[in-house]
C-alpha cells in the first residue's frame, strides 16, 4: 500500500483529512514514504500526540497522528530529511523522542532555559549551563576537520541572530552547520490556549517581512476550523495586501544583496523605491511592515476605502521606476557576474528538503501557491523562472516578481474600487483549519486547533526550517566572504524558525 | 533566572557618564544586536541605515565590532540564549558607553514577555540611555530618537558639528 492509503487506513477523526495510526500502522506508513513522493510539510506534537502533515494537492491536505508512547514515536526524518529540524524541536519542547531519528542533537533548547521539555505535562529542570552556549558539531562537520570558524549571532548587521559553525581551509569553507535557538521565544507555547487577538498578533510577529503571508495564513485557518470564509473583496483585499509584501521584501532582499556585492548605487535604488512605495502606501494602510491588518474574519486598514486608490497609483509608480531598475540591475557592471558564482542550489536538494518558493524558482522548479489559488485565478499569470541556481539566478526572480506583483496591484486596484471588504462575525466552536498562502519565501501554512473560544494550539510551516538545511549544504564550497551573501540569497530567517 | 540577573548586574554596573561627550566622539557609533525579536526592527533599521535617511549626516553610523562602538543598539526580546552574547558584546565596548532599546521587545518584551526561554525586555534588568518604542518604530522614529540624544530634533547638515551635552532619557 501507498502512504496515503496507509494513512486513509487509520481511525477517522472530527477533522475530515487527519486520521489516527496505530504505532504499526505509523510505522508502515515511514517505510512507503522511502518510496513515495508525497509532499511534506511538517511534523509537531502537543503532549500526547504526534502529528504529521503532508499535501496530497496543494490544496489537499491529509495528516496522521499517533498517540506517544512512553513520549516516544518512530521519526520520519530518515525518509522526510527537514523532519529533522522538527523532531529536535518536538524533543527540545516535549521531550517527544523520534525513534531512529536521523539527528538527535538539541536545536533550539541548549541548556539554557529554565525548565528542560517546557510544554510537556511535568516541564524537566531549570539547564545547568552557564555563560554562551556550546554546541556539539554534527559528525559531518568533524570529518571535515571541525570547527575553525564562525559568524553570528552578533555581527552589527540587521539580520536575525543565528550561529554558523564552519570548516575552513583557506578561504574556502569546506563543511557547514547552523546553531539556531537564538531567536526562540516560544511561540508554541504562547500560542497554546490563547485569545484569537493575540494569537493573530503573535502570527504576525514570526517572521517580519512576512507578516501579512502569517497572518492571513492564519486567518484561513480560524475561518476554516470556524466553518466560515471570507467574502471575495476581503480575500481580494488580502491578495493586495500579500503582493504588496513580497513587493516590499524582495526590494530589501535585493538592496541587501546589491550591498554585499558591491553594487552600492543599485542597492541605493532599490532602498530608495521601497521607500517610494512605503510612502505611498503606510498612510493608507497604517504600517509599513504590513503587521496587523489582517484578522480573523476580515482585513483592518487605516484607510480601508482608499486601498483601490492606491493599488492604482502604486503601479503607476511602478510603472515609472521599475523599468529603470531592472534594467539597471541586469546592466550594472560586474553585479550578475559576482551573483553567479555564488550559492548554486542543486535541484536535487532542493526536492529532498521540499524547498519552494523563490529559491526553487530559481533553480528550475515550477511551484508557486498561488497558481491553485481560486482569489488569484484571474490576476496571477505563469512567469518563466530560471534554471542556474545561484545567487544571480534568485536575485532575478526575485526582480521579476516585483514586476509582476506591481501588475497584479494595478488590476487589482479597479475591481476593490471603494471597497472596505466587511466582516464575517466568527462563531468560535471547537475545530482544527487549515490555511495557506504563498508567502515572499514560499508557501506559508497554519493549522490552528480552536477550543473553548480560544486558540488551543498553531502549527506552522515556514520555508525557514527547509531554507536553512538548503544553506547549510550549500555553503560547502563557497568563500567565506560570501557568507552573507549566500544567507540573504535563500532567505534564512533565525526568527521565522520559531514557530 | 538569577544567574543571568547576576551577569547583568555585573554587565551594566557602569559609573560616569553614560555616553561618551559629543563633541570629539561625534558621530556616535551603533553596535546592533537583534537579541530574539521579529526581525521588524532590524528590517527598519537597514531601512534607516541604508535607505533615503541622511543618518549619517545626523551623527550616527553602525559598526560591525563592539569594540568600536560608543552604543549597544539592541532589538528584540532578550532570550536565553542571546543573554551571555550580548553581555560579551557589553564588555567589549570601551567605556563610556550606553545602552539603546529600539521598539516594545527591547524595552520591555513587548508581544514576548518572560518565559521559559526569554528574560523579556531589558527595562528593569540594565540602565538604559534611550529608549525608542513602537513594533516596530519607523526608521524616521528611530533617528528623531537618535538625535534626541544629542537635544536636536532636525538632522543637520552632514558635516556640522553636533552641540548640545549628551543627555540620558527614557
Ligand atoms: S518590537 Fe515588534 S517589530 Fe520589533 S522585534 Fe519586537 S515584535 Fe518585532
Amino acid at each position: 500500500m501507498d502512504a496515503v492509503s496507509l494513512i486513509r487506513a487509520g481511525q477517522e477523526t472530527d477533522t475530515p483529512w487527519r486520521f489516527r495510526l496505530d504505532e504499526l500502522g505509523w510505522r508502515d506508513m515511514v517505510a512507503a514514504l522511502e518510496k513515495d513522493t508525497l509532499p511534506f510539510v511538517g511534523l509537531w506534537c502537543d503532549g500526547t500526540d504526534v502529528h504529521a502533515l503532508f499535501m496530497l494537492s496543494p490544496a489537499q491536505p491529509l495528516a496522521a497522528t499517533l498517540a506517544l508512547e512512553d513520549g516516544r514515536y518512530p521519526a520520519l526524518s530518515s525518509v522526510r530529511p527537514v523532519s529533522s529540524l522538527y523532531e529536535r524541536r518536538a524533543y527540545d519542547l516535549y521531550g517527544a523522542e523520534g525513534m531512529w531519528a536521523v539527528d538527535v542533537r538539541p536545536l533550539v533548547d541548549h541548556d539554557v532555559w529554565s525548565a528542560t521539555a517546557p510544554l510537556a505535562a511535568t516541564p524537566g529542570p531549570a539547564g545547568g549551563h552557564k555563560g554562551q552556549i556550546s554546541f556539539q558539531p554534527s559528525d559531518a562537520l568533524l570529518a571535515a576537520g571541525g570547527v575553525n570558524a564562525g559568524a553570528g549571532p552578533a555581527t552589527g548587521g540587521m539580520e536575525t541572530p543565528l550561529h554558523v559553525a564552519m570548516a575552513v581551509a583557506g578561504e574556502t569553507i569546506t563543511q557547514a552547520e547552523t546553531v539556531s535557538g537564538y531567536a526562540h521565544r516560544g511561540l508554541a507555547a504562547r500560542w497554546r490556549n490563547s485569545r484569537l487577538e493575540d494569537a493573530c498578533r503573535l502570527s504576525g510577529r514570526v517572521a517580519a517581512g512576512c507578516s501579512v503571508a502569517h497572518q492571513a495564513a492564519f486567518c484561513q485557518a480560524v475561518e476554516a476550523a470556524c466553518g466560515s470564509a471570507v467574502g471575495p473583496e476581503t480575500s481580494l483585499i488580502r491578495v493586495v495586501l500579500l503582493e504588496l509584501e513580497r513587493i516590499l521584501l524582495h526590494l530589501h532582499t535585493l538592496a541587501g544583496l546589491a550591498r554585499g556585492a558591491g553594487a552600492l548605487v543599485v542597492a541605493s535604488r532599490c532602498a530608495w523605491f521601497r521607500e517610494q512605495l512605503l510612502a505611498e502606501s503606510a498612510p493608507v494602510i497604517g504600517s509599513r511592515l504590513l503587521m496587523d491588518h489582517c484578522v480573523p474574519g476580515g482585513t483592518s486598514l487605516r484607510e480601508a476605502t482608499g486601498l483601490g486608490d492606491l493599488c492604482i497609483s502604486l503601479a503607476k509608480l511602478g510603472e515609472e521606476i521599475y523599468p529603470g531598475l531592472a534594467t539597471l540591475w541586469r546592466t550594472y557592471p560586474a553585479l550578475s557576474v559576482r551573483l553567479s558564482g555564488v550559492g548554486k542550489v542543486d535541484a536535487t536538494l532542493l526536492d529532498r528538503v521540499g524547498l519552494d518558493g523563490p529559491v526553487a524558482r530559481a533553480s528550475g522548479k515550477d511551484c508557486d501557491g498561488r497558481r491553485t489559488q481560486r482569489v488569484y485565478q484571474t490576476l496571477w499569470r505563469l512567469t518563466a523562472g530560471r534554471h542556474g541556481g545561484t545567487a544571480e539566478d534568485r536575485a532575478l526572480v526575485l526582480l521579476d516578481e516585483i514586476g509582476e506583483s506591481l501588475r497584479m496591484l494595478g488590476e487589482a486596484g479597479p475591481r476593490l474600487g471603494l471597497t472596505a471588504g466587511g466582516r464575517v462575525d466568527l462563531t468560535l466552536e471547537d475545530g482544527e483549519g487549515l490555511g495557506m498562502t504563498e508567502g515572499p519565501w514560499g508557501n506559508v501554512l497554519y493549522w490552528v486547533r480552536l477550543h473553548a473560544g480560544r486558540v488551543a494550539q498553531v502549527f506552522v510551516h515556514d520555508p525557514a526550517p527547509a531554507a536553512l538545511m538548503v544553506f547549510e549544504e550549500t555553503l560547502a564550497g563557497q568563500d567565506v566572504a560570501d557568507l552573507a551573501l549566500v544567507r540573504q540569497s535563500l532567505g534564512v530567517n533565525a526568527a521565522a524558525l520559531d514557530g | 533566572m538569577g544567574l543571568i540577573r547576576a551577569v547583568f548586574d555585573a554587565a551594566f554596573r557602569q559609573g560616569g557618564p553614560r555616553l561618551k561627550p559629543v563633541g570629539p566622539r561625534w558621530p556616535l557609533l551603533l553596535f546592533h544586536v537583534d537579541t530574539g525579536g521579529c526581525g521588524g526592527c532590524g528590517m527598519e533599521l537597514e531601512a534607516l541605515a541604508t535607505g533615503p535617511y541622511d543618518m549619517e549626516g545626523a551623527g550616527f553610523g553602525f559598526v560591525q565590532s563592539p569594540r568600536s562602538a560608543d552604543v549597544l543598539l539592541v532589538t528584540g526580546t532578550l532570550t536565553r540564549t542571546m543573554a551571555p552574547v550580548l553581555e560579551a558584546a557589553w564588555q567589549a565596548m570601551p567605556k563610556p558607553k550606553g545602552v539603546i532599546c529600539v521598539g516594545g521587545c527591547a524595552m520591555d518584551g513587548g508581544y514576548f514577555p518572560e518565559n521559559y526561554s526569554v528574560l523579556g525586555g531589558l527595562d528593569r534588568k540594565a540602565k538604559i540611555d534611550l529608549q525608542i518604542p513602537g513594533c516596530p518604530p519607523s526608521p524616521q522614529q528611530v533617528l528623531d530618537g537618535l538625535c534626541s540624544l544629542f537635544g536636536q530634533r532636525v538632522p543637520p547638515a552632514r558635516g556640522a558639528q553636533a552641540e548640545g551635552s549628551s543627555s540620558t532619557s527614557s
